[in-house]
């Protein structure tokens, strides 16, 4: 063995490793390679056992060849089993491809009434004022439904609530949620910001537009000087968070016996915007609530001084707000309770 | 009120398009709830002239006439069955083409062999008169070929009158409010008496008011000889287009005079009076006697009580005061001599009697809303008047009154920086003095002793004022509703207009913070909602069946300290329908009602709940109290590609009560077998609770009840009731922090063999009781049954958590805690699973 032929056998070596490395199909045949060509039993090794037969002098050439033939075989063993791993991620991932466009697992969806969604929006307006909710009761007595806010027995004005009356001495379901004013003002003392939202009841034969069972929201606003004024700001900002900023609105007389000076509020039609269709009656304006000052009277049935305090309540119907933002056109729909009616909503 | 502009206009002038008078008057809060265009549905109704009028040859009760609608135009054959029609007179002509009211289309007809180019038409074919026998004549200038709607058509406005505006409930009164609208004044009614000679009203009636305070004045007239027949044409088309049927002249006269002056009249036949010795006519007012009867004008037979008043003679009653005539004083074709009634009555007398006696009116309206003093002089006048002009009367001079005093302008003091600071305006005293002017309410400086009313009784405060910042209203007759300063103000915003109102956001004090009712029950929807259950809102009034079936033997409790169910229903004692006719107890009916409806429409999976309340009754007191109900049937999880469905059961139900308990951070609810309810399968039942902070029962629907219901479903019906803690009024209390474990939890696996008949509660109980304080948490993972377990036994898997917030704890305390849970197990009968 003579120092060219090792020299030439480890060209050999490094010629036909990096060839094989990079013919290598898989990582398994790198790791074979390595094995087979660097390993303590391999190719390299076997060649290097010739060393001890040359002159001493010729002995680091060749050790410095090895080196680098090592060297050489190592790196293209690196640069194959990147390239072959790569690939195999690749093909793995190709593998588990699914097909996305399938739907997902179905969750069950649940959804708010409309009507007590549209109760807590508009509680939730009011809240920004400053008013906090109150709730009285739902089976009512005479005084306080009627006679505390201004409307006597046999009062013709009588006749704007058909009542349902109970089998228990002088009760009845409340027609409005009203009387809750006056239970407010025997609690609070000014300054009174109060929102009142509740389930009402009337003898009233249910059709499109009208309910016997029906959800009414009350406020009331009593301080030293709260004026028509303030009421009519209010409810400005009011039919602005529910109808849009830009809606317009109309504030004009209206009739109350709990309430001097009286109001009715509209908004401007949200079907024809005032081109005057069926659904606001050919008027261009839907009425969407009523206010007032609060009477002298009721002030002093709820124990508060008329002549150092004053301020306004407003009542709504719930379904009346729903129906002119949902599009609702059949207010029976609400407590029938059709879960594809219903499903609808959030 | 129905007003037709033609008649409006006699009372004030109105320049306005219909469109913009109706506009004003609601902006005048006399609001304007529809327009109607009278005539609108006479297309091609044309007035014309009879040429000739013919014999049909054929049939004797048809004539054939000629008409000409103009010059020019070829005069058309038309085919009529009237019989007082002539050549010369004006007609309406239906043309070929032409639509009548109703939607009746004319078109070019043979008629027993004679071509028919059009109808001629009568009174009530065009909805103008009542009349329907004969053609409608019109006066002999009306203008030939000129369409009828351009003549006789009107426009009607409807005009929603509050009850506080009685005045407002007449042509008159509205025509104030057009007044004031448009800065006119009114024209008065002038009201021109004709009497004639011969013996006078005093000399032929004599009234007595037995009862003054039920009847304040009482004016009559006698008008004799009066032929009774059909009103005058334009009076017939006046009366419709305001909504009044024609009848007779003398009837229509009295209804003119209540549409024109808000004044309600009545007619006797004065030949049905009883006359007295000294021959005149005795008119008695009276309450009714108890048990007393009188036939009314619709010819029932009514039983009177002590409170009705009366208009009687001395043999009986006559009529029910404001309410209804009686039908032997009504005045028929046979009546020549007409009393006429024209009183005050006591408003809520006569609202109560019509109620009682279901005869609610035009005319009781009026009555119980309060009439002005003075109208019941005038009306009396403009009633002979009419009967005179209409009916041929001879009026008998002068009139039997009994309260002939009228009384003044009332005076209303108000201060006009209070009137400014309730409207948030700053308008002069003078301002307002002058807005008040347009609608007739004078004004002057307040004088000593003027008192501003600020309430009235029963809660009166009369405040002196100071006289040089006061001043006083002196308030027409007719405006009972102005008495306090605060109507004064809304009169002056009124009259200005609303609009004009600034509009400011409050500035003012704010109340202190309180939280919200609310809080609790908005938790629970939305947690609800996102478990997948739908919000229902339902009915509270339900039907005795439901009462009687959805019947609790045991109620859920409700938390301390709030209304307690238990007792009996309340009732309905007007109830519009027996199927909502008492106040419900509970929800369970409600939501089996929900699932019912859905599963009708073709929903087979409902998943519900509902907020609201139970009723009862404790004594004569009533009581109210907050549930949470659900309802769970058909598919909880729904089948996908990849899943198959799953139908809800009893698990969904606890699951959801679990899901409460822990988003409200109240203890893991307990449960209980419950046997014993009617509405629940007895053996798929539970009573459960969380503390003392939520109770409920929740279980399957009993078969029984679901066939009984009609559910048509192979499903389950899950339904539970819940009172909740702070469903009624409650806040979140915040939430206490645990410190996460820094030291490793270790968990074990225990599987406990128990008789079939012990409870997993019980087994859970045990437990907790014994691992000690180092329990985390328990969670049972798996139930085993069959082999090698005996066949009345189960193996319920537990998995305990263990450790400590303050070491790694050691294997010795951990097999510890395990060797005293199984120690404990032959207490229930239990064993470890090897």
């Amino acid at each position: 063995m003579d120092l060219a032929q090792l020299t030439s056998d480890l060209e050999a070596l490094r010629a036909r490793a990096t060839a094989a490395a990079a013919d290598a199909p898989d990582t398994a045949a790198l790791d074979a390679l390595e094995v087979a060509v660097l390993g303590k039993k391999g190719d390299l090794t076997a060649i290097l056992r010739g060393i001890g037969a040359l002159p001493p002098q010729d002995r680091p050439k060749v050790g410095a060849i090895a080196n680098d033939v090592r060297a050489a075989v190592e790196s293209a063993l690196g640069g194959a089993r990147r390239r072959l791993s790569a690939a195999e991620l690749a093909a793995r991932l190709r593998a588990e491809a699914v097909d996305v466009t399938t739907p997902g697992r179905p969750i069950r969806r649940g959804s708010l009434h409309p009507i007590m969604e549209t109760a807590r929006q508009i509680a939730d307006v009011f809240a920004q004022f400053g008013f906090v909710v109150y709730e009285g009761p739902e089976v009512e007595d005479d005084l306080t439904n009627f006679q505390m806010l201004n409307i006597p027995p046999d009062h013709p004005a009588r006749d704007l609530w058909d009542t349902l009356y109970l089998d228990l001495d002088g009760r009845l379901l409340r027609t409005h949620t009203s009387p809750g004013q006056i239970r407010v003002m025997h609690r609070e003392r000014p300054p009174i910001r109060a929102l009142l939202p509740g389930r009402c009841f009337r003898y009233e034969a249910v059709d499109a537009s009208h309910a016997s069972e029906f959800f009414q929201v009350e406020g009331l606003m009593v301080d030293e000087g709260t004026s028509l004024a303030d009421l009519k700001g209010l409810l400005d900002q009011f039919a602005h968070a529910m109808f849009g900023a830009d809606r317009p609105t109309r504030f004009r007389p209206g009739y109350y016996p709990f309430t001097e000076p009286s109001v009715a509020f509209d908004i401007l039609c949200v079907i024809c915007n005032g081109e005057k269709c069926p659904a606001c009656s050919r008027t261009g304006w839907m009425t969407i609530l009523g206010a007032g000052m609060v009477h002298p009277v009721v002030l002093r049935y709820g124990g508060i001084d008329p002549e150092r305090y004053q301020g306004f309540a407003f009542g709504m119907g719930v379904e009346r707000i729903a129906n002119l933002r949902h599009h609702v056109v059949d207010l029976r729909q609400y407590m029938e309770d059709d879960l594809r009616f219903l499903g609808a909503f959030r | 009120m129905r007003v037709p502009l033609s008649w409006l206009s006699e009372f004030v002038d109105v320049e306005l398009t219909p469109e913009q008078l109706a506009e004003r008057l609601t902006l005048l809060g006399m609001e304007v709830k529809s327009l109607e265009r009278w005539g609108a549905d006479w297309q091609n109704v044309v007035i014309g002239e009879l040429l000739t009028v013919a014999n049909h040859p054929r049939a004797d009760r048809l004539h054939l006439t000629t008409v000409t609608v103009g010059d020019g135009r070829e005069p058309l054959s038309i085919v009529c069955g009237a019989n007082n029609i002539a050549p010369g007179q004006r007609i309406p002509v239906a043309l070929p083409g032409a639509v009548l009211p109703g939607d009746r289309r004319i078109e070019r007809t043979e008629k027993m062999g004679v071509v028919s180019n059009g109808m001629l038409c009568s009174g009530d074919e065009l909805r103008l008169t009542g009349d329907a026998e004969g053609i409608l004549i019109l006066p002999s200038d009306a203008p030939l070929g000129v369409p009828m709607a351009d003549l006789y058509g009107d426009v009607v406005l409807d005009v929603d009158v509050k009850p506080n505006r009685g005045d407002a409930l007449s042509i008159l009164g509205l025509a104030r409010e057009v007044a004031a609208a448009t800065r006119q004044h009114a024209r008065q009614p002038v009201v021109t008496v004709e009497e004639g000679s011969g013996p006078t009203t005093g000399e032929r009636l004599a009234v007595d008011v037995r009862d003054p305070a039920l009847c304040p004045r009482f004016v009559g007239r006698y008008v004799s000889g009066v032929t009774v027949g059909r009103s005058p044409d334009w009076v017939q088309m006046r009366l419709l287009a305001a909504g009044q049927r024609p009848i007779s002249n003398v009837v229509d006269a009295s209804n003119y005079v209540m549409l024109e002056l808000g004044k309600p009249i009545h007619t006797f036949d004065a030949g049905a009076v009883h006359v007295g010795p000294d021959g005149r006519r005795q008119v008695i007012v009276r309450r009714a006697a108890d048990g007393e009867r009188l036939q009314t004008l619709d010819h029932i037979d009514r039983e009177l009580t002590g409170d009705t008043l009366l208009i009687a003679d001395p043999e009986g009653a006559l009529a029910v005061a404001g309410v209804m005539g009686g039908a032997d004083s009504e005045v028929s074709d046979a009546t020549t001599d007409v009393i006429v009634e024209s009183a005050i009555f006591d408003p809520v007398s006569i609202r109560r009697t019509a109620f009682r006696l279901a005869l609610r009116s035009e005319a009781s309206s009026r009555f119980e809303k309060g009439q002005e003093p003075r109208m019941a002089r005038l009306g009396a006048d403009r009633t002979a008047q009419l009967l005179h002009e209409w009916a041929g009367g001879v009026i008998a001079p002068g009139v039997v009154d009994t309260a002939p005093d009228e009384p003044g302008r009332s005076r209303v003091s108000f201060r006009p920086a209070r009137i400014n600071h309730l409207l948030g305006t700053q308008l002069t005293a003078d301002e307002q003095r002058e807005l008040l002017a347009r609608v007739e309410v004078e004004t002057e400086h307040a004088q000593p002793g003027d008192r501003v009313n600020v309430a009235l009784e029963p809660h009166l405060l009369a405040v002196v004022p100071d006289l040089s910042a006061a001043v006083t209203a002196l308030v027409p007759t007719w405006r009972r509703d102005i008495a306090v300063e605060a109507d004064v103000a809304e009169e002056i915003a009124r009259v200005r207009g609303y609009e004009l109102i600034p509009s400011v956001t409050p500035d003012t004090l704010m109340p202190e913070f309180r939280a919200s009712p609310l809080e609790v029950r908005q938790l629970v929807r939305e947690t609800l909602a996102g478990a997948g259950l739908t919000e229902v809102v339902t009915s509270a009034l339900v039907s005795p069946r439901h009462i009687d079936t959805f019947v609790m033997a045991r109620e859920v409790p409700s938390v301390e300290g709030e209304d307690q169910p238990g007792g009996d229903a309340i009732g309905v004692t007007n109830p519009l329908s027996r199927d909502h006719s008492l106040l419900r107890r509970n929800l369970l009916g409600s939501l089996v009602d929900v699932v019912a409806v859905n599963l009708r429409h073709g929903t087979p999976d409902v998943a519900v709940f509902e907020t609201g309340k139970g009723y009862a009754r404790d004594g004569n007191e009533p009581r109210e109290w907050w549930r949470l109900g659900l309802a769970l049937t058909g598919t909880g999880e729904p089948a996908s590609w990849n899943r198959p469905a799953r139908p809800y059961d009893l698990d969904d139900a606890k699951g959801i009560l679990e899901l409460l308990a822990r988003r409200l951070g109240l203890p893991r609810p307990v449960y209980e077998a419950d046997a014993g309810e009617a509405v629940f399968h007895p053996g798929r039942t539970a009573r459960a609770d969380a503390g003392a902070d939520l109770h409920a029962i929740v279980g399957e629907l009993h078969p029984d009840i679901a066939d009984r219901w009609g559910l048509r479903t192979s499903q389950r019906v899950i339904v539970a009731e819940v009172a909740l803690r702070g469903l009624s009024a409650g806040r979140l209390s915040p939430e206490k922090a645990h410190a996460v474990a820094r030291f490793p939890e270790v968990e074990r696996d225990l599987a406990i063999i128990v008789g079939e008949a012990t409870a997993a509660a019980s087994v859970e109980a045990l437990v907790r009781a014994n691992a000690g304080e180092l329990l985390r948490d328990l969670s049972l993972f798996d139930i085993y049954r069959g082999v090698p377990l005996e066949p009345d036994e189960k193996s319920l898997a537990y998995r305990l958590r263990l450790g400590s917030p303050e070491r790694t704890l050691t294997e010795a305390e951990v097999e510890a805690a395990v060797a005293a849970v199984v120690a404990a197990l032959p207490g229930i009968g239990g064993r470890l699973r090897a």
